[in-house]
């Protein structure tokens, strides 16, 4: 019989299969070898061993990619050959479906890259129109072979990725590789059959009841499409966010139900969480983690069989449980060893040394340089273990209680002592006459006492802080200017202030304003220029040997300067209330000195003198600005010159210098001639000025003869003879000393501080 | 281990592969915080066995540890890590190693996979996701929730021998009917092939062991 002919022939088949297994590079030999022996029309048992070896094959990872392609066509004919048959045996069938898709990357990758050999790709193409018309009808095991043979062709036909477009030969097998050109593959018809495929092996999903082998089976294979194919992974994962395995669950709710549910939800579960720990930033990321909590949630009571779970077991059965799970970084807390105080008597250096190295415990901290410590303690700080911490407090609070009651105890003994003494010398009686002996006794009593009870813990000894070195005169200047300095940044801190609102109620004060009450800018302006006018009066002006050292006052004045001057425009109020106190100052200081002179007439040669200000710096501080002023600027300067409480000769020489400038001319005339008209003592000196000026420069002449035409016409020099050649006439005498103004002339803020 | 020497040694003489899915080999050492451990695919279970008796004998032999590693030592050269395991990749040599169970599994394919806890069982899922399922080829996946210990092992390797038992004869007779050519002889739950009856047999299974719970997918290699 045939029989034993068929045992001897798969004995020799599997000694053949073990050749291979054990040698690779034998496949190409064996394979052409046994294709004959199990092809069509042969025995079904050697059909069934044909098909699972040509399984086994393709599938190998150990037979190279080429060697594959080369005996892919012989064996795609043997298999189109058995498929038409047509082939009924499940086994045989699902082997061939395997082998078929395990082929189909394999050929697609050969035909891209030959295009002539169409014959492999028309065979490739009949057996995968049959494995798609017959899926339907196939039974269940097969089908199961289908849907990888499904997703194994939409794998094939859609883009992947073109991982390095120099090296085609390492690019994974999709469309992607396919040229734009290829005489047989049509990269849209194909497209368009994946997507139909796609579409058929997701419906899955949909139906009405689920078959959990089908269900599995798709979403076991999802993931490789999810991942290497972007353009269709999304629809993918809808499709399985779409999906509740217990949707269509009815009643009644036999065990295999029970299981067929649970695994459903279980393996949706493991493919999302397979795809989220692979790509934290998915965009689907939330809906799918709502999915797997939903899933968890909605899963039906009677499909749950959590009752039937075991419970915890009360302890381990036995020693070894615990240990075999334990984690290595769990560790038990260390636990620290306190050793008893340091005999003798108690310190605070003894009550905090817990540790018993004597090296360690007479280690001077100090001799660390700081920056050292801070590098060592920071990281230990942040690395405390807090149990070993919790009970090194705990020794120490110990450790501090049995001293402490312990020193009660012997107070209180040495207390009843002192008591038992005192009561001979108690005296009831209240005399008057002892009470302060008495309490002082009793003060140093108790004194003594509680020097005999003070512990020792705190036995530190006095301690003096050192007198400081006497500041000397530089030092204290510094001081002083640093603190000036301090003031002025108070000032620049309040300018930052947006404080309009304040300003405005400050101004509608008027004169009932007071100096400093509001600690505005302006306020700490008032302060400081009193500071260096009023305050050392008298008090510096005697010193008159080192006169070239700076004195606080000059240093704040020189201060002011340099504040007005960083901003005259905005800062001019300053200049203005500054200069006034200035003013104001020489005004009384020359008074005092007045009336001291009448006083002690008789001493001549040590007549006091008054050190004068206000013309130094007025002087200095036009000087400052007058660089700066440009042809525009004729507020400002008409401002300084009408408020500054004293116009002074240097200063109309130094607007009449700006006439200098061609540019200014107009600024020169104007201020000038605001002068002559309302600020009648200057008139004089200013007209005297304004001739000057007509005189010496010629740009002016225009503007300037029209004022002095009206003011003094008189002297209105001939028009004709006007050149810059022409000897000027003698400038009018200028007075020696500069005229006084009358102090009704100060400005309202100079007399209201004054006021005060 | 215990699993797999029941499955091995049966009358079926399942063929068997077995791995663990962790990053290391740990077993208890003489304190919590000091288990023994080893690496994966490269130490031998009878190094382990020398390493520990040479240790403390008395310990690692009354706590149960010589006592498994001599039955693994006999079983298997040594542990194998799951998620470095290549399906397909011919496993020849274990023949020749000695394994119990090795033969039938020279192509390094299987058609069964059974843990015996539920982190394994998810951790094998994701890993055979990752793997890409180059084979084609489909798998059963179960778990079986066994409390890992000397007791329980014993207990639910025999349950799994249960299991595999009843999944083998389902096969064995779908082959059979299909083989036969007598398709339509068969009748009622013989005429399903086995994939369809895998549900049935684990709720069956199931219904039997209730304090084991299980669950199972079907996934591909």
């Amino acid at each position: 019989m045939a029989q034993p002919d068929v045992v001897n022939q798969l004995a020799q088949l599997n000694s053949a299969r073990n050749l291979v297994l054990g040698d690779a590079a034998l496949y190409p030999q064996i394979v052409n070898g046994i294709l004959p022996i199990v092809g069509a029309n042969t025995r079904l048992e050697l059909r069934r061993w044909g098909a699972d070896f040509m399984a086994e094959t393709f599938s190998s990872p150990v037979l190279a990619t080429a060697q594959k392609e080369q005996l892919a066509p012989r064996v795609l004919q043997a298999i189109q050959e058995i498929l038409l048959l047509p082939e009924s045996d499940t086994a045989v069938l699902v082997s061939l479906i395997q082998t078929a898709t395990s082929l189909y990357p394999l050929v697609f990758r050969h035909i891209v890259n030959h295009p002539e050999d169409s014959n492999s790709w028309e065979t490739m193409n009949v057996i995968k129109q049959d494995i798609l018309r017959r899926m339907d009808s196939f039974l269940c095991p097969v089908k199961i072979c289908c849907i990888k043979f499904l997703q194994r062709v939409v794998q094939v036909q859609t883009p992947g990725l073109i991982s390095d477009p120099r090296r085609p030969e390492q690019n994974e097998t999709s469309l992607a590789i396919v040229p734009r050109t290829h005489s047989i593959l049509a990269i849209p018809n194909l497209e368009a059959e994946a997507s139909g495929l796609l579409d058929r092996l997701l419906g899955v999903f949909q139906e009405e009841v689920s078959d959990p082998l089908l269900v599995n089976a798709t979403l076991n294979c999802l993931s490789p499409l999810i991942r290497t194919r972007q353009s269709i992974s999304n629809k993918i994962i809808n499709a399985v966010l779409d999906f509740y395995p217990s949707k269509h669950v009815r009643a009644p709710i036999t065990p295999t139900t029970r299981v067929s549910v649970k695994s459903m939800e279980r393996t949706a579960r493991a493919l999302l969480i397979n795809l989220m720990k692979r790509n934290q930033n998915h965009p689907l990321f939330g809906r799918m983690q709502m999915y797997i909590e939903r899933l968890m949630n909605s899963r039906l009571d009677v499909v749950d069989d959590a009752s039937r779970k075991r419970g915890l077991p009360s302890e381990p059965t036995d020693g070894l449980d615990s240990a075999k799970r334990a984690r290595l970084d769990a560790e038990t807390p260390p636990l620290l060893r306190i050793p008893p105080m340091a005999p003798g008597p108690a310190s605070i250096d003894k009550l905090f040394t817990l540790t018993q190295d004597i090296g360690l415990s007479s280690f001077d901290v100090k001799q660390l340089p700081p920056d050292l410590v801070v590098k060592i303690a920071v990281p230990l700080l942040a690395q405390v273990n807090q149990s070993l911490l919790t009970q090194a407090v705990d020794a120490v609070r110990v450790r501090y209680q049995t001293i402490t009651r312990d020193q009660n105890l012997k107070r209180s003994q040495q207390h009843t002592a002192a008591v038992a003494d005192d009561d001979d010398d108690y005296e009831p009686d209240y005399d008057p006459m002892d009470v302060a002996d008495n309490t002082s006794e009793q003060a140093s009593a108790v004194a003594a006492e509680v020097a005999d009870l003070q512990p020792d813990l705190v036995s530190l000894g006095p301690f003096v802080l050192p007198q400081p070195p006497p500041l000397t005169e530089d030092e204290a200047a510094e001081v002083g200017r640093s603190a000036v300095s301090r003031v002025f940044n108070m000032i620049n801190a309040a300018e930052t202030d947006p404080s309009s609102a304040k300003g405005k109620t400050q101004q509608q004060l008027g004169f009932a304003r007071l100096a400093g009450s509001t600690f505005d800018r302006d306020a700490w302006a008032v302060l400081l220029s009193r500071l260096a006018t009023r305050a050392p009066a008298g008090l510096e002006g005697g010193v008159k040997v080192d006169s070239k050292r700076p004195t606080i006052s000059d240093s704040i004045r020189q201060m002011l300067y340099r504040y007005v001057l960083e901003d005259f425009r905005g800062r001019l109020n300053i200049a203005i209330t500054w200069l006034s106190e200035e003013w104001y100052n020489d005004r009384v200081q020359m008074k005092a000195a007045a009336t001291q002179r009448d006083q002690s007439d008789e001493d001549e040669d040590q007549e006091p003198t008054v050190p004068l200000h206000y013309d130094e710096w007025v002087v200095k501080l036009f000087h400052g600005f007058t660089t700066y002023l440009d042809g525009r600027d004729i507020k400002v300067l008409v401002r300084f010159l009408s408020e500054i409480p004293e116009v002074t000769l240097s200063v109309l020489q130094m607007v009449a210098g700006l006439a200098k400038d061609p540019e200014r001319v107009n600024l020169c005339v104007q201020a000038l001639m605001y002068l002559i008209m309302f600020r009648p003592p200057a008139r004089e000196m200013c007209l005297n000025t304004l001739e000057d000026v007509y005189q010496t420069y010629e740009e002016s002449r225009p503007a300037a003869g029209k004022i002095l035409a009206k003011w003094r016409p008189q002297n209105q020099p001939a028009e004709v003879n006007g050149t810059t050649d022409s000897t000027p006439a003698a400038p009018p005498a200028a007075p020696q000393e500069a005229p006084q103004e009358a102090p009704q002339e100060a400005p309202q803020e100079a007399q209201a501080t004054a006021a005060q | 281990m215990e699993a797999h020497l029941r499955l091995s040694a049966a009358a079926a003489e399942f063929p068997v592969i077995s791995f663990g899915t962790g990053s290391l080999v740990r077993l208890p050492g003489p304190t919590i915080t000091q288990p023994n451990v080893y690496s994966f695919n490269t130490t031998s279970y009878n190094q382990m066995w020398e390493e520990l008796a040479s240790k403390d004998e008395r310990l690692y032999r009354s706590n149960g540890i010589l006592n498994m590693l001599d039955r693994n030592r006999n079983l298997k050269w040594g542990p194998e890590r799951f998620q470095d395991w290549v399906p397909g990749l011919p496993r020849v040599d274990h023949v020749s190693k000695g394994d119990k169970g090795a033969l039938g599994t020279e192509a390094g394919v299987v058609d069964v996979i059974i843990t015996c806890e539920e982190r394994c069982w998810d951790a094998v899922v994701d890993d055979l996701m990752n793997k890409g399922n180059n084979l084609n080829r489909p798998v059963h996946v179960f778990n079986v929730d066994i409390k890992d210990n000397h007791e329980e092992a014993l207990l639910g390797g025999k349950a799994i021998l249960d299991l595999a038992n009843a999944l083998n004869e389902a096969a064995v007779e779908q082959r059979a009917v299909h083989g036969s050519g007598g398709w339509e002889n068969g009748t009622g739950a013989a005429r399903q092939s086995f994939d369809e009856r895998v549900p049935d047999i684990l709720a069956n299974w199931q219904e039997k062991n209730p304090n084991l719970p299980a669950l199972w997918t079907l996934a591909w290699l």
